[in-house]
């Protein structure tokens, strides 16, 4: 088990610069020059507008030099090593937008996706679970037809609709107003509030932008909790711990959802890199001050330092979660760490 | 479990039919593994596949459901167009949109008396126009923002573009997008993954490392980050979409041929020195196809999601081209256009129902597990 | 104090912030620098209305919250770009003159008069005043001064086009403490509005350790590679550690800034300029800034008392602030922000060399209609460069009305025809049978300009004329635009109310390498006058030389001119003193009446 751990942890490093490769290139390679954006738009200048040619000299020199303070005249190949080796000591850089150190930035918004995220994923679970389980034990009823099509109707709502049909019907427009239509919190939010007032402050929020990130969980998971379910019911020792007497309640409970609970967890490991790229649309809507929002803002800003520090921290969640799902399942399966597949 | 699916950008479902694990693609605890018996014939097994889809109602509804989106957007140009089929016009007759797809392939011209004309202005023409007589990029700066009526049956967006036109036209453009990514994510997939289930050891070693690459990747994110850099084009979207979501398609065709690959046929192919390629694409793959072809059907559906997400941010989408997403876009900031928020989505949101169903169809069909429990 | 925002910084940070359509907005409001005419809508008489009820002695107290679309991307005085950032540093850093913003002439602030200015016109005298102090307490004198322009001056300071602006410095240096004197490189009729710019920055704040002291201004025009590292250390300290705590002489202090939720200033109570004669006085105890990224969700905030003042959207102006309700609450005040957008043709094109074509094009697009259903009526057609509102803007300029037979007749007169019955007009141009196919570009999120684009290509469309849209990301647009690389362009420029200086944009020495000459335009007679312009320092010869330029345009149409832009802000009805100016709206004059006062036991000034 110990070397089985090690193995994936080492296979680990490749995968990773692979990752940040990716978005490295990708920034890099893509047309359009960040100095531009930062040392104010180009085109104005002097007087009324434009500017005179001498000062072009000028301007074009201010930004060469802008470039090169931020490495960016260097070749690519050294760029990214430079790159890694700040990575080592957490150093991601200073955002090309405010010159703020772009780990602050991220910190800032971390929690704010979280709380989102982490209240979506407890949603779905609480949901899908029971939902799935109830689908499986009560297989082909109407039930579990209904909950079927239900589940596939959700999955195929596209996020962005749903989205703006509550910004359009619910949120104040010219229809109803039962949600807010932006932000975490009211804006007389003060400090002195009761606990109770601010948590139901945050609830009115976060319940529209919860809601939506976790729909097509409801439809995904539940689904996948009845195939697995119906998967362990059809196995041997069910229907030996049927014949031996126990209640259908006590082999449900105890040895099948025991069994069919295990690869939800592995669900996690797909769940985690949605973090970062799967708020962005909800955040962007709500106006929610989250990392989605951060990386589509720093994208278009060319903010090169942010946006790779935010695949970098995306692909790090990632493979926290899928090493975690493969060490759990090699600690239930003794077959994955030990026995090689047969060729 | 592909709960965010659009989020991560993966167009073919990370959940898997429960045989085999999403990261390690290695078996795990669960049923007794049957694999499909080989086809006797190619065609003998799909025309039993149809037969038994036709017994589920509700996928054969999906199935008719994308017959007509693909016949609307094959004759977008029939249902909405500001010509008119026929016209009689001072003593002639005239059949207009068939002369103009003449005009566009260069192999005829318009006859001196019809260049340019505003075709619903002519004086003493009898003409018979299209159901919805516009095109969507028609624009009426007298008519912002109508609500649905007689005129504009859906209604018009803040240029006076007719909005069932552009969901008309706008059919094509989803229907394309979906058609062209999954065609290249199948292509990169299926090769991908044949090799990796068939080769094993480090071949296997390394496309396994890039499947966990390409699943790290926040791959919305990445389409972002490359859609809204690079000037807008609809085939970069669809090329883009196909690059990031093989990885589906790739570790399913990597099990099956790892479980084909010890049968005893492939195992006689191989002992009578058939090569590897043959063996490969002519024996194996055929009857790995199955999975594949579900995640294909469910996959058109996710790139739609995703390039109607794409241009809903306004990114991707050339200036000049009105897509689903796009009017879903205006929607979302005139919030009192209601119909431009409740259409296109609408729209986006039977078609991908439509595709779901046809796959899960496709899929009881194909899987013989489900198909011993019903 | 700031609020007359000098024009080379609209012009960047408009066109950075129309890149996002969003952003856009927060310009319509936060210029705060329009219309020549007094406000229309009756805004006099509610000022009287007001006087009756209330005494008219401003009287100080209460908080006005404004709307910001986003975060200022940071709040260091030289380096920051966006106008968010300026307007809030308008009101903490003061300049050495001001634009009196009734009369719009300058007038002295931290300067105690007008520079004497020397017979050659390259040498400009500064007497600072005596009595300035900074908001930590400091006095001001000529060091301050000093140290503020060899900041901008300083190559290393990321702030190229500041530096560019004051490029004609060659020298400063002080003759006594309270005095410095400016050498100029060459004379210029806008020097003392420039050199009046300079925004007065505490040495000791942002200089602690005087790393500037032994450097001068001529000093700085040197290459980075030769200035001491102590210049260096200065630039890295000043570029990186004051992007979120800017102090000044100002008479609002920066007190705190929640990223993402709001920017908070507070009143000085020990502003210098407190009951001075000249001096702005302030009565609003606290300005904060809401920032709301979402302009609809910033209208329910603003309706729901959330928000004092905000900038309202084309469409907010004409849905959802009608009601009877909202106009009991608010008032909305219009005014034109000093800009203009424009298409730019390629003159070098084989298709637009021809002037002809050039104005067909103009007769092709209908700016009336495109005012009243994309603008939303919120715009005026122009037909020329210069700021509507100026007394150089020719008013009897012909108005080239929407008419697509003359662009027709025109076209035929160029020798345009569909000789071959495809639809598209073509002619024999160099000796290639050419059609009448361009492309125009657009920069990403404008939604504005994008729906311009679009209603010429439909309408060109129905006459012959195959246009394409082409929507780019604005620093492949900007690469683009500056290599000639387009047959036409959307784009905007904006001035500010003072004068401008033509030459950049007209002069043909300024369509080479990346100048704003961009469109390449090309006329002897034209350059003349720009030439002779430059240094006229008399105003009526300058308007009569203005005049003839505006014809000559006027007959060319190297740009199509399309409309210079009107804002619309509604501002919560308890405020007094709410007036449009030729600048704009000006809330540093604002104050609310003891009885109306909303907010203000809890005033905590730092």
């Amino acid at each position: 088990m110990a070397s089985y751990t090690l193995q994936r942890l080492l296979l680990l490093i490749p995968t990773f610069i692979g990752v940040t490769l990716i978005g490295f290139l990708v920034m890099r390679l893509a047309p359009g020059d960040p100095a531009q954006l930062r040392a104010a738009g180009g085109l104005g200048g002097a007087g009324g507008a434009g500017i005179s040619l001498q000062k072009r000299g000028v301007v074009d020199q201010a930004l060469a030099q802008w470039r090169a303070q931020f490495g960016l005249d260097r070749p690519l190949h050294v760029q990214y090593a430079i790159w890694l080796k700040n990575l080592c000591t957490f150093n991601f850089g200073d955002s090309f937008k405010d010159n703020q150190p772009v780990w602050s930035k991220i910190r800032d918004r971390v929690p704010v996706t979280v709380r989102l995220n982490v209240l979506s994923i407890l949603l779905v679970y609480v949901v899908a679970i029971p939902l799935g389980i109830y689908s499986a034990t009560h297989v082909n009823s109407l039930a579990d037809r209904v909950t079927t099509l239900a589940a596939f109707v959700l999955f195929a709502v596209p996020l962005v609709w749903a989205a703006t049909m509550a910004i359009v019907f619910v949120c104040g427009g010219d229809f109803l107003y039962l949600f807010p239509p932006a932000g975490l919190e009211s804006l007389d939010f003060a400090s002195d509030w009761s606990l109770w007032k601010k948590l139901k402050d945050q609830a009115w929020h976060l319940f529209l932008p919860v809601v939506l990130l976790s729909y097509d969980g409801f439809a995904g998971l539940s689904r996948y909790m009845r195939s697995s379910m119906l998967d362990v019911l059809g196995q041997d020792f069910v229907q030996v711990a049927r014949a031996k007497g126990l209640a259908e309640r006590v082999v449900i409970l105890k040895h099948v959802l025991r069994n069919s609970l295990i690869p939800q967890v592995t669900i996690l490991a797909s769940i985690l890199p949605g973090l970062i790229g799967g708020s962005v649309i909800i955040e962007t809507i709500f106006s929610i001050p989250g990392l989605g929002q951060l990386g589509y803002e720093s994208v278009l800003a060319r903010d090169y330092p942010t946006v790779m520090a935010l695949f970098t921290v995306s692909a790090i969640l990632t493979l926290i979660g899928i090493l975690i799902s493969d060490l759990l399942l090699a600690a239930v399966d003794p077959r994955i760490a030990f026995g090689r597949r047969q060729q | 479990m592909s709960s965010k699916q659009i989020q991560t950008g993966s167009v073919t479902p990370v959940n898997p039919p429960p045989s085999s694990s999403p990261a390690t693609g290695e078996k795990r605890g669960g049923g007794i593994e049957s694999s499909p018996a080989p086809a006797a014939s190619a065609e003998g097994l799909w025309l039993n596949v149809w037969k038994e889809f036709r017994r589920n109602p509700i996928a054969l509804a999906g199935f008719y459901a994308v017959c007509v989106l693909a016949l609307t957007a094959l004759l977008a140009d029939f249902l909405a167009n500001d010509k008119p089929y026929y016209l009689s016009y001072r003593g002639k007759t005239y059949f207009p949109i068939f002369r103009s797809y003449l005009v566009g392939a260069r192999l005829g011209q318009w006859p001196p008396e019809l260049l340019n004309v505003d075709f619903k202005k002519l004086e003493g023409a009898k003409a018979f126009f299209p159901p919805i007589p516009y095109r969507p990029s028609n624009i009426d700066l007298f008519a912002p923002y109508e609500t649905p009526s007689k005129a504009h049956w859906l209604g018009t967006d803040k240029l006076g573009r007719d909005v069932m036109a552009g969901m008309i036209h706008g059919s094509r453009v989803s229907l394309s997008i979906g058609f062209v990514a999954v065609g290249i994510a199948v292509i990169i997939g299926v090769i991908l993954g044949a090799l990796a289930g068939y080769f094993g050891s480090w071949i296997d070693l390394t496309v396994s490392r890039l499947f966990e690459i390409m699943l790290s990747i926040p791959t919305f994110f990445l389409l972002i980050t490359i859609a809204a850099l690079l000037p807008p084009s609809i085939f970069l979207t669809m090329t883009i979409i196909g690059l990031t979501s093989w990885v589906g398609i790739a570790r399913f065709t990597r099990n099956e041929f790892l479980k084909i690959r010890n049968l005893d046929y492939v195992t006689a192919a191989i002992a009578l020195g058939v090569s590897n390629r043959k063996v490969m694409f002519q024996h194996i793959l055929p009857n790995a196809l199955a999975p594949v072809i579900v995640s294909v059907v469910l996959g058109i559906a996710g790139a739609i999601l995703v390039e109607s997400s794409l241009s809903f941010l306004g990114i991707g989408v050339p200036a000049e081209l009105v897509t689903w997403g796009s009017i879903l876009h205006e929607g979302s900031s005139a919030t009192f256009a209601w119909w431009l928020a409740v259409f296109p989505g609408a729209a986006i949101f039977i078609t991908v129902l439509s595709y779901y169903l046809v796959g899960e169809g496709l899929r009881e069909v194909l899987d013989p597990r489900l198909r011993g429990l019903r | 104090m700031r609020k007359s925002i000098p024009s080379r910084r609209l012009a960047s940070d408009l066109e950075m912030l129309r890149r996002s359509w969003r952003l856009s907005l927060a310009l319509l409001f936060c210029l705060g620098c329009g219309g020549g005419e007094p406000a229309e809508t009756g805004n006099h008489e509610t000022q009287k209305v007001a006087a009756q009820e209330d005494s008219a002695t401003p009287v100080t107290g209460d908080w006005l919250i404004s709307h910001a679309l986003s975060d200022p991307e940071q709040l260091n005085p030289l380096t920051s770009n966006d106008a968010s950032a300026s307007e809030i540093l308008g009101y903490v850093v003061e300049n050495l003159l001001q634009r009196d913003p009734r009369t719009l002439d300058l007038k002295p602030y931290i300067a105690e008069a007008r520079p004497s200015i020397s017979q050659d016109k390259l040498s400009y005298t500064f007497k600072i005043r005596r009595d300035v102090h900074f908001q930590d307490g400091h006095p001001l004198n000529g060091e301050d001064v000093l140290f503020s322009i060899k900041a901008i001056k300083c190559p290393l300071v990321n702030a190229p086009f500041l530096r560019v602006y004051y490029d004609s410095v060659v020298d400063a240096r002080l003759l006594d403490e309270y005095t410095i004197q400016f050498k100029i490189k060459e004379p210029y009729f806008l020097n003392e509005s420039v050199l009046g710019d300079i925004g007065v920055l505490p040495r000791h704040y942002y200089d602690p350790l005087d790393l500037l002291k032994n450097v001068t201004v001529a000093d700085l025009q040197k290459p980075p590679a030769q200035l001491p590292p102590s210049v260096k250390q200065f630039a890295d300290n000043f570029n990186q550690n004051y992007s979120r705590n800017p102090m000044g002489s100002g008479p609002y202090k920066f007190q705190s800034w929640e990223t993402g939720r709001e920017v908070s200033l507070v009143r000085d109570e020990q502003y210098w300029g407190n009951g001075k004669r000249g001096i702005d006085q302030a009565y609003i105890d606290r300005h904060l800034y809401r920032i709301i990224n979402n302009p609809d969700a910033a209208l329910v905030t603003l309706k729901s008392g959330g928000l004092d003042e905000m900038g309202l959207t084309p469409i907010q102006q004409v849905r959802g602030t009608d009601s009877e309700r909202f106009k009991e609450q608010f008032k909305k005040y219009d005014y034109f922000a000093p800009n203009y957008s424009y298409i730019g043709w390629n003159n070098n094109h084989p298709i637009f060399r021809d002037p002809r074509v050039r104005k067909a094009m103009t007769y092709f697009t209908n700016r009336q209609q495109m005012v009243k259903s994309i603008l939303f009526g919120l715009g005026e057609v122009v037909e020329s460069p210069i700021y509507f509102f100026r007394p150089e803007y020719d008013k009897n300029l012909p108005h080239y009305a929407f008419d697509p037979k003359k662009g027709l007749e025109l076209l035929r007169e160029a020798g345009w025809r569909d000789t071959d019955g495809d639809g598209v007009l073509d002619k024999m141009i160099d000796g290639k049978k050419t059609p009448l196919r361009f492309e125009i570009k657009v920069n990403s999120g404008n939604t504005t300009r994008k729906s311009v684009a679009l209603t010429l290509q439909d309408e060109l469309k129905k006459h012959g004329i195959d246009a394409s849209v082409r929507e780019l990301d604005w620093t492949i647009f900007l690469d683009d635009v500056q290599n000639h690389k387009f047959d036409a362009v959307m784009l905007g420029w904006s001035m500010s109310v003072a004068e401008q200086d033509a030459y950049q944009l007209w002069h043909s020495s300024q369509a080479a390498n990346k100048g704003s000459n961009f469109i390449s335009y090309k006329n002897p007679r034209v350059d003349h006058i720009l030439e002779q312009y430059r240094r006229e320092f008399d105003p009526k010869k300058r308007i009569e030389l203005y005049r003839e330029f505006q014809r000559i345009l006027s007959d060319e149409q190297p740009y199509t001119f399309l409309f210079v832009n009107k804002a619309v802000v509604a501002v919560q009805r308890r405020f007094r003193g709410v007036e449009v100016l030729p600048v704009g709206l000006r809330p540093i004059e604002w104050w609310v009446p003891r009885a109306l006062q909303r907010y203000g036991q809890r005033l905590t000034a730092n």
